[in-house]
């Protein structure tokens, strides 16, 4: 495999994808109920890219 | 007037403090970059994908830059629309579940004016998402793949919008009537999803549905053009989405704000 | 003067009648408890009274120095049973945009917001998210946001019956408080808080009222004189026998007999505590306690409630 990646192309979507994560783990941080244990939502965030982080923002928080 | 900007002030505060006017916004954009990137790369994708005899030469049309940003509207279509139904199913249902509505309607309040900023705030936070993903995947493609006329895209862009407007308000009216938040998600959806699939069936009854909206962008997009009465459309969708609104108030008075039957 | 009219007031769920045919006034300035057991109505009939529910038939009528208004909601305040908030908004915040909601300007509401939460003892956490307050301070918050736009009528849904005693404690003296500067309507299961604080109670069971006015004036026509004896020994026959007997004496109104212990409400105290006595003697029965006096409100809240 030796996909010839322009790396200019890439950079948006991983950047924004980053911010994404990042601002889920903060509110995950921040927020006092979620739905099913805390912890699970970690790598839900993590590892489920896009969709982690909208999962979590649309049904983990208790009190939205 | 004064109670809709206040109430709208604190719909925007809400959205703020929750994270959506993050988090749906930066959606749109992966949406929309996405699209672009992935049929620049198509090719090569194809070419590495495995179980191809060794020298096949895989020739697919190039596609057109406004064919691209076609493929971006519908990716809207599928997720756009689900992800703005999800982050406003709890807009007046939650309000109502959690009791908090009863503190609020025991004031002098009037339904209008709580609807209607629910509504306008939801219309700036989906306008301001889709634009900056269009706009995205406009830049991309006109780098990526090739130009694109500048009114075409223009055109298209403000019709789809408005389609995704008419999302929304069919979004408020479902909130005020079903009271649970997961109903709400899926009434909506499913309204959407029907009226869609109908008026491609019956492509002759329902030439002026709201639903045509999605299809006339595109078209512009393809070919810089519709056979579609774009006017007709126009008002129409501009019309049902008056009367959702209308009925939504209608409903909210009807149906005691704390839930029981009136 | 009245500033509360109720009349004829009905709320009907498909076949339940939750509120049947209730009227009563409340006067400028008074403090009224509206009490009852759960599932008398209470909650519904102040549901009714604050707008948030249409009656299905009866009129709600709120005067403004005489004369009728068309929407009470300016002039009222309210705090449900279990008040609940925006919990991403600061206990500032929300008492600042009820004062908004309520036609003050954003400067007026927030001095008395500030005000406000001062005297119900949250300035300190006034800051902090409502999602982290405690049941109590959610209570002083919903005081607060009913309160701070000084309105003639308070209307409070049972605002002690979650609280522990302290709390309970802290809410009656605001209570008391409260009851110089506004008139006050506030539901309760607990007689005891309705005469600590209140002059005016309304008792609702099954959706009526079954007795209403003054407190001093129910104390006194309703109050009847009772006499308790308990008798020693309750082993003997003849024990039993004798209450029977007795209970059965013209001079008895209505009697509770328990194993070793009757409970009588006479007609005349005197004449009946002398011939408990002297009967008692005849037949030899040793009596360990006998108690003569008047039934309290708790024996008629429960007569109204069990009944």
């Amino acid at each position: 495999m030796n996909l010839t990646v322009n790396w200019n192309i890439i950079a948006p979507i991983l950047v924004i994808q980053l911010i994404l994560l990042i601002t889920a783990l903060v509110s995950l941080y921040k927020t006092s109920a979620t739905r099913g244990p805390k912890w699970m939502w970690i790598p839900i965030i993590i590892f489920v890219s896009i969709f982690g982080p909208v999962l979590y923002f649309v049904i983990g928080r208790k009190d939205a | 007037m004064r109670q809709t900007i206040l109430f709208y002030r604190k719909e925007m505060l809400e959205m703020a403090r929750n994270y959506k006017w993050i988090w749906v916004p930066l959606v749109f954009l992966l949406l929309g970059v996405m699209q672009p990137i992935m049929s620049y790369y198509m090719p090569e994708i194809l070419q590495h994908a495995g179980n191809m005899p060794e020298g096949t030469v895989i020739s697919m049309p190039t596609p057109t830059g406004g064919e691209v940003l076609a493929q971006t509207l519908s990716q809207y279509s599928v997720i756009g629309v689900l992800i703005l139904v999800l982050s406003m199913m709890g807009m007046v249902a939650s309000e109502r579940q959690s009791g908090v509505a009863s503190l609020i309607f025991a004031k002098p309040v009037s339904i209008v004016s709580y609807i209607l900023a629910k509504w306008c705030s939801a219309i700036t936070i989906t306008a301001v998402s889709f634009l900056l993903g269009y706009a995205a995947a406009w830049y991309y493609t006109v780098q990526l793949i090739g130009p694109i006329q500048i009114t075409h895209a223009l055109a298209a862009g403000g019709v789809y919008l408005l389609w995704l407007c008419f999302v929304v308000s069919v979004t408020v009216l479902v909130s005020v009537g079903v009271s649970s938040t997961g109903g709400v998600a899926f009434v909506s959806l499913a309204f959407i999803a029907l009226l869609s699939f109908i008026s491609s069936l019956f492509a002759k009854v329902f030439m002026w549905s709201p639903s045509q909206l999605s299809g006339l962008a595109a078209e512009w997009l393809h070919y810089g053009e519709s056979a579609r009465p774009t006017f007709a459309i126009l008002f129409t969708s501009i019309g049902s989405m008056a009367l959702l609104l209308a009925v939504a108030m209608f409903i909210m008075r009807r149906k005691s704000p704390i839930g029981t039957h009136a | 003067m009245a500033l509360l009219q109720v009349d004829r007031l009905s709320k009907i769920y498909q076949q339940h009648h939750a509120v049947q045919d209730i009227s009563f006034s409340v006067e400028e300035g008074q403090c009224v408890a509206l009490l009852g057991p759960n599932g008398a109505g209470k909650t519904t009939t102040i549901n009714m009274l604050t707008g948030l529910i249409q009656p299905t038939s009866g009129g709600i009528h709120l005067y403004q120095q005489g004369t009728k208004v068309e929407d009470r909601r300016p002039y009222m305040g309210y705090l449900p049973q279990m008040p609940s908030f925006y919990s991403w908004m600061s206990g500032r915040e929300f008492v600042c945009y009820a004062g908004q909601l309520h036609g003050l300007t954003r400067k007026e509401a927030e001095q008395r917001a500030a005000e406000w939460l001062q005297r119900v003892g949250l300035e300190e956490a006034s800051r902090r998210k409502i999602g982290g307050y405690s049941g109590g301070m959610k209570q002083r918050l919903g005081f607060a946001q009913a309160l701070i736009h000084r309105p003639k009528l308070l209307i409070l849904d049972e605002p002690v019956s979650a609280l522990d005693p302290v709390g309970r404690r802290d809410v009656l003296n605001l209570l008391r408080e409260l009851q110089q500067e506004t008139t006050i309507l506030f539901s309760t299961h607990v007689l005891h808080d309705a005469e600590e604080i209140c002059d005016q109670i309304i008792m609702m069971r099954d959706g009526r009222v079954a007795i209403q006015g003054q407190l001093d004036d129910i104390r006194d026509r309703y109050s009847e004189p009772v006499i308790t004896v308990v008798a020693g020994n309750a082993s003997n026959p003849q024990v039993k026998a004798w209450m029977t007997e007795i209970s059965r004496k013209p001079y008895v109104l209505r009697s509770e007999l328990q194993r070793e212990s009757m409970t009588l409400t006479v007609s005349d105290l005197e004449l009946a505590e002398r011939e408990i006595w002297k009967d008692a003697m005849q037949h030899r029965i040793f009596i360990r306690r006998f108690e003569a006096g008047q039934s309290t409100l708790e024996d008629l809240f429960l007569k109204v409630v069990q009944s």
